[in-house]
């Protein structure tokens, strides 16, 4: 049997909802599956590594024992031996334990963890991991870069700017000037490289502006400025997929991402009976699928897979869009390579259930990681013997 | 959404439009704990809702921070949202007591007070707040020789025990030290402006006999005292609250 190792946690604002994603939406639903061993790794704020299978309980976390446990673990470390082998020191005799990772299953959510970073570190390790690559994830965390991707490709992006926090704090009337002789109100400003709503502030007059572009630039040292979409309607596309897209139904969030995850962990806490279809998905957050006419649906989930091409996305993402419902005009507004909660309640009301759609990850992940190996990276050659 | 106020990442929501009144949440709240009355005030008036510095999503002071502070800073906040005069500010426990250190000293502008289960009277318990700084002292000492986090249960089982809010926000001791020490009957005193106080029967923290220093302090002032209500009195009686306040805005 094979062991998946999920990561979660990371130095990361979204540090907690990553928590909530892997416990909830991957390392049960994979543990009940009987097809994998699940090994839970989990970083903590700090930086550190830990891997104990006292990390699989939600409880360790929503009680505050995590700190008390953090206190008296040692952090388990990570050996990359043509693979990736988890090791830890145990008990009394300080006994070093190894695992031997067949596929990564990572669950993180913004720094360190969803833009790229722990890409980055998963492919030098050589092994299979979820989701969306390296270059992939670094571009669809940054919210300008995927913009630029997007536009490029003749996909509509709401106008935008964009500003280092440097230039703010150096040239503040000058970025107010180009930015209110550029942009119509209301705007959006927002930290780019930052997930969930962290940072984000709307603004209809230029003290609204100066105060959202104050708070953006303690986040992160690069500032979007967005013209907000009229007559809005929101919808979010989760997509699996390599080559062959599936698409879950277009959704209509109605409550910000903050407050779904806030019922998400509270009813998680509650007792965890979150099965069960209905007509309102995420237990009445959303609408599934948006109530929107079939042509602006089809609109809105050909451009979502566009998109999802377009950045060239595997395994996992979901794709954000807005709609002025008066023009029909379907705007790409962000991607996300790792939906929280994978957005199983979507995926279940599309007939896939949780457990499937994590096997099925990581199917696409071991199948991509087969394409990669097939292309040529290192060969022999007599080169050095020149010396 | 949030704001930067002297350096400080500060997380306000604002409902409804009109004239501005705030909403001041009390030690180990949020402005979360006050959504509910937010909403309802905000059909006919600008509701703003801050977290205070070190609570809900807002930074925490980078120093031990008093009444002062904390009401100074409500003022740059103000400022900074373009909203320096209020139609009224609402304080629930030590919200209360920085509202009315706030106007006492001129550094906020409002037209009507509200004081929900106020703090801010500081010598009414004297015997038991000596013999508390007594036993805490002597239980360091005897605690001295245990491990670290033996100590630390010990402590966390000693206020608990006693009903402290010393480790409600554990990060924010000494703060919480410097606010606990700090009477604003003085305060009160000097306000003129029309000043509802609302205090629930069976409040323990801020017992009802507050509210009537309060209300024969402040000229004018009315006070109400809601049976079947605790500290927390917007949520024992939150129908009860609502009807009062908005007859008294009106």
């Amino acid at each position: 049997m094979k062991t998946v190792a999920v990561i979660f946690g990371g130095r990361s604002a979204e540090h907690d909802v990553s928590i909530v994603t892997a416990i909830s939406s991957i390392i049960k639903p994979l543990e009940l599956s009987k097809q994998y061993h699940v090994e839970a790794v989990y970083v903590a704020k700090n930086g550190a590594w830990f891997w104990d299978n006292k990390l699989k309980d939600i409880k360790l976390f929503s009680s505050g024992a995590i700190e008390q446990f953090i206190a008296r673990t040692q952090p388990a470390s990570v050996q990359f031996d043509s693979g990736l082998t988890l090791s830890r020191g145990r008990g009394l005799t300080g006994r070093t334990q190894r695992k031997k990772i067949d596929i990564v299953f990572p669950s993180m959510h913004g720094t360190y963890g969803e833009d790229g970073a722990l890409m980055g570190l998963l492919d030098m390790s050589g092994v299979p991991y979820v989701g969306c690559s390296l270059e992939t994830a670094a571009i669809a965390m940054d919210k300008v870069l995927s913009k630029q991707v997007a536009a490029a490709n003749n996909i509509p992006v709401s106008k935008f700017l964009s500003f280092t926090s440097r230039e703010f704090a150096h040239k503040q009337s000058a970025v107010l000037e180009r930015i209110t002789n550029t942009l119509k109100y209301p705007l959006f400003i927002k930290p780019a490289h930052l997930g969930s709503s962290i940072g984000i502030s709307r603004a209809t007059t230029e003290t609204e502006l100066r105060n959202g572009l104050e708070v953006a630039a303690r986040y992160d040292d690069k500032i979007i400025v967005e013209e907000a979409v009229q007559n809005l309607i929101e919808v979010t596309l989760p997509i699996i997929g390599n080559d062959e897209l599936t698409p879950a139904y277009l959704e209509e969030p109605l409550v910000s991402a903050e407050d779904f995850f806030d019922f998400d962990t509270k009813y998680i806490r509650g007792g965890g009976k979150k099965t069960g279809g209905g007509k309102k998905g995420a237990q009445g957050y959303s609408t599934i699928p948006a109530h929107i006419p079939k042509d602006l649906y089809q609109k809105a989930e050909a451009l979502g897979l566009s998109v999802y091409r377009a950045l060239g996305c595997s395994g996992i993402a979901r794709i954000d869009m807005l709609i002025d419902s008066k023009t029909k005009e379907v705007y790409f507004n962000e991607a996300n390579p790792m939906p929280g909660s994978l957005y199983a309640h979507n995926w279940r009301q599309k007939g896939i259930s949780t457990m499937e759609l994590t096997l099925r990850l990581i199917q696409l992940a071991e199948a991509r990681h087969r394409a990669r190996q097939a292309f040529t990276t290192v060969f022999n050659t007599n080169f050095l013997k020149q010396f | 959404m949030q704001v930067v106020v002297d350096g400080l990442l500060t997380n306000y929501e604002s409902l409804g439009s009109g004239k501005p009144i705030l909403l001041l949440h009390g030690w180990g709240d949020s402005s979360k704990g006050l959504r509910s009355l937010q909403k309802t005030l905000s059909v006919s008036a600008r509701v703003i809702a801050l977290d205070l510095p070190g609570f809900g999503g807002s930074e925490s002071p980078r120093s031990a921070w008093g009444l002062d502070e904390y009401a100074q800073f409500i003022a740059h906040f103000l400022t900074k949202i373009e909203a320096p005069h209020l139609s009224a500010v609402f304080g629930h426990s030590n919200g209360g007591a920085i509202a009315i250190r706030g106007l006492g000293r001129g550094w906020l502008q409002a037209d009507k007070l509200i004081l929900l289960a106020s703090a801010g009277v500081r010598d009414t318990d004297k015997g038991r707040l000596k013999i508390m700084r007594y036993a805490t002292k002597a239980g360091k000492v005897l605690a001295s020789p245990l491990p670290k986090r033996t100590q630390q249960r010990l402590r966390q089982k000693l206020y608990t025990r006693v009903g402290s809010d010393m480790l409600v926000a554990e990060h924010l001791q000494e703060s919480f030290k410097r606010v606990v020490a700090d009477d604003v009957q003085a305060d009160a005193k000097t306000l003129t402006l029309p000043t509802l106080i609302i205090y629930g029967e069976q409040d323990q923290d801020t017992p009802a006999v507050y509210g009537m220093a309060f209300h024969e302090a402040i000229d004018g002032s009315t006070l109400e005292i809601l049976p079947d209500a605790g500290h927390f009195v917007h949520l024992d009686q939150p129908q009860r609250v609502e009807r009062s306040i908005k007859d008294f805005l009106v």
